[in-house]
């Protein structure tokens, strides 16, 4: 298979905020270390982990919004240390898609328009963007809700606008930052479970974190953290890789 | 870029009470500029209008030594033969008529007291004919019929520094021609207020003729031409000049504008304090905005945060701010305009008067003009001020750290 994701022994520490003239020999705290992973297309896969494991970190750095201290990651064969800025925000815009834990929803946007604006950063032409808005909607359920705003949608709702944004562009990696911390438990089973039937139906590869250890069961590969370090690397049907 | 402009424009109205504070001071700039300069404006146009119809018409013709010109003898360089030169000017397009004018000095003197002058000796029937407007204190106008005695208008100042009045007699003494003293006695007809302190104190007016015999020449100084409307000034002083030169002697136009100095000084003044007040509402506004969109861009942290993360260029960030501050300003810039107006026509009904500006010793209307002009110029300046507010706040966006921006709280 198709390799999407090589993470290469990672690290990323950052600076603490008193700095180095006062504590010389802890002048930096180390959210990630030596992390290591491979992600093939297609795969559906959780990294799990404590609050201050290094999970949010992991994802940031693979989504190449944050660059890493050591090691190197290569996203779909494009080794992403050696981007410039502007390269990089067009790796995001054509490879990745978010799904964050606060939904991040454009407030004056309709459902239906912040689905549609990956497609009109990526300058997707206007009759496209509607079939394409309209098919993301509707795989997420949301027809009915196209031309709400995100205040008058259910937190179960705004999520699923946000995945629908975050898989109209067809992206080959989708990234969930603990997408269903905000939500309830049920909402939260269903938002895993059409996830995971995008994942099938689109071929498109998942990669979200929690700290919900309901939700791992309907994972099939799950990447613990703690303390920044992968402490293992766990595949339900074809057993652990750590 | 329909959705991007969307985008904006919803942004604008997302925080109402900001952002109508912020039209509110935007309009408030705009309409202060529009009250100020329609005032100034209708100021330039009451001290123009004035300025000609007092008797300075819209052009005058001289002979080309009248600039060098003997102050105490000014026939020796007055125009010739006058009559054919206004012939030739009257057979002109916008032309209302032409008045031979002899502006000359002298000392009047009432037997006990006596005064320098600045005299002006007129074709009453030419400068009535011009409409030149002369306000009278008292008593009645030169009459243009000759014969009898010689008649004279003096100014209020000079009257009451000589204590003379209507009725009484005055000798008035010039240089003629060959530079010898002659004198004249008149009888004063009329006492003028022209409005201005300086020239009253100064002022005398007799008839042509009266100054020909007085100083002993048949020239003239000048030819005052009137025309149907001042915007024609130009366009006639163009058509009149190749006509002047089939003359022997050789003859200058001057528009009024070269020789209003006073109209000169007070609109250079006027304009300075304009544009000062313009500087004004350019920094209140810049630096009021700069902040206002800090703020807008603080709160909005996480949602640039979110769109830089999905792959929006930063140059749109920084177009999207900008785009935000210009809707502003332009709304705030309409709204002025339309309160401006609204306030300028409110005040031309409501009758109000100021003092006398220096110098003048009538009050003076005070009506706001609606220069479209002024609307654009005041309407650009604070969109310009609005987006150059923003490029602060629009940089400083758009320079944020995605993973920073995403954990704002």
């Amino acid at each position: 298979m198709e390799e999407i994701v090589n993470v290469e022994t990672v690290s990323r520490s950052f600076p603490l905020d008193d700095g180095p003239a006062r504590h010389p020999a802890h002048s930096f705290v180390s959210a990630l270390t030596n992390a290591s992973l491979r992600v093939t297309a297609g795969e559906f896969l959780a990294i799990s982990g404590p609050s201050g494991s290094g999970k949010t970190t992991l994802l940031n750095l693979i989504g190449c919004i944050d660059q890493p201290t050591a090691g190197r990651i290569l996203i779909d064969g494009v080794d992403t240390s050696k981007l410039q800025l502007a390269s990089m925000s067009k790796l995001r815009r054509e490879k990745i898609g978010f799904v964050f834990q606060t939904f991040n929803l454009i407030p004056v946007f309709t459902a239906a328009e912040n689905v549609e604006y990956p497609l009109l950063v990526q300058g997707v032409n206007g009759s496209e963007r509607r079939r394409r808005v309209a098919e993301a909607l509707e795989s997420v359920g949301l027809s009915a809700r196209a031309q709400q705003r995100p205040d008058l949608l259910s937190g179960g709702e705004r999520q699923r606008v946000a995945v629908a944004r975050a898989i109209v562009h067809r992206p080959a990696l989708v990234l969930a930052d603990e997408p269903t911390a905000n939500l309830d438990t049920h909402n939260a089973t269903q938002l895993i479970d059409l996830m995971h039937g995008l994942n099938r139906e689109l071929g498109l590869t998942f990669i979200f974190s929690t700290h919900d250890a309901r939700l791992l069961e309907h994972t099939e590969r799950i990447i613990r953290l703690c303390d920044g370090e992968v402490v293992s690397d766990h595949s339900t049907e074809g057993g652990s890789r750590g | 870029m329909g959705k991007f402009l969307l985008l904006a424009f919803r942004n604008v109205f997302r925080n109402r009470r900001r952002t109508m504070m912020t039209l509110f001071m935007v309009g408030g700039g705009v309409a202060g500029l529009l009250l100020v300069g329609g005032f100034f404006s209708f100021m330039f146009w009451g001290l123009r209008e004035h300025t000609i119809n007092s008797g300075l018409g819209h052009l005058q013709i001289f002979s080309a030594e009248h600039f060098n010109r003997d102050e105490a003898r000014v026939l020796d360089t007055g125009i010739d033969n006058w009559r054919q030169v206004a012939a030739s000017v009257k057979i002109g397009g916008h032309v209302r008529g032409v008045a031979p004018r002899i502006e000359f000095y002298g000392m009047v003197s009432n037997g006990d007291k006596s005064s320098v002058f600045m005299g002006s000796a007129v074709d009453p029937a030419a400068e009535n004919s011009l409409g030149f407007s002369t306000r009278f204190a008292s008593g009645r106008d030169l009459d243009s019929k000759p014969g009898g005695e010689v008649e004279a208008l003096i100014g209020t100042g000079l009257a009451k520094s000589i204590n003379v009045k209507v009725g009484d007699g005055l000798t008035v003494l010039a240089m003629t021609s060959d530079g010898a003293l002659n004198g004249v006695d008149v009888q004063i007809v009329g006492i003028v207020n022209n409005g201005i302190a300086e020239i009253d104190a100064r002022y005398l007016r007799i008839t042509l003729a009266s100054a020909q015999r007085l100083l002993q020449s048949d020239r003239v100084t000048n030819l005052v031409v009137g025309l149907d409307n001042t915007e024609n000034t130009e366009k006639v002083a163009a058509e009149l000049a190749p006509r002047l030169r089939n003359f022997q002697q050789p003859l200058v136009i001057k528009k009024w504008i070269e020789l209003a100095t006073y109209y000169k000084q007070v609109r250079s003044l006027f304009s300075t304090v304009f544009v000062f007040l313009g500087v004004i509402v350019f920094f209140m506004v810049l630096m009021s905005s700069v902040n206002t969109l800090l703020m807008t861009m603080f709160e909005r942290t996480r949602e640039i945060g979110t769109m830089l993360a999905m792959g929006t260029p930063r140059a749109w960030i920084v177009a999207l701010f900008m785009l935000e501050a210009t809707i502003i300003g332009t709304l705030g810039a309409i709204a002025g305009v339309a309160a401006g107006n609204l306030l300028g026509t409110l005040v031309n009904h409501s009758g109000l008067h100021l003092p006398p500006p220096p110098g003048f010793t009538d009050a003076m209307n005070f009506r706001v003009l609606h220069v479209p002009s002024l609307m654009i110029g005041s309407s650009l300046l604070v969109i310009v001020s609005l987006a150059l507010a923003s490029i602060f706040p629009a940089i400083r966006a758009s320079r944020l750290k995605i993973a920073e921006a995403l954990s704002h709280v």
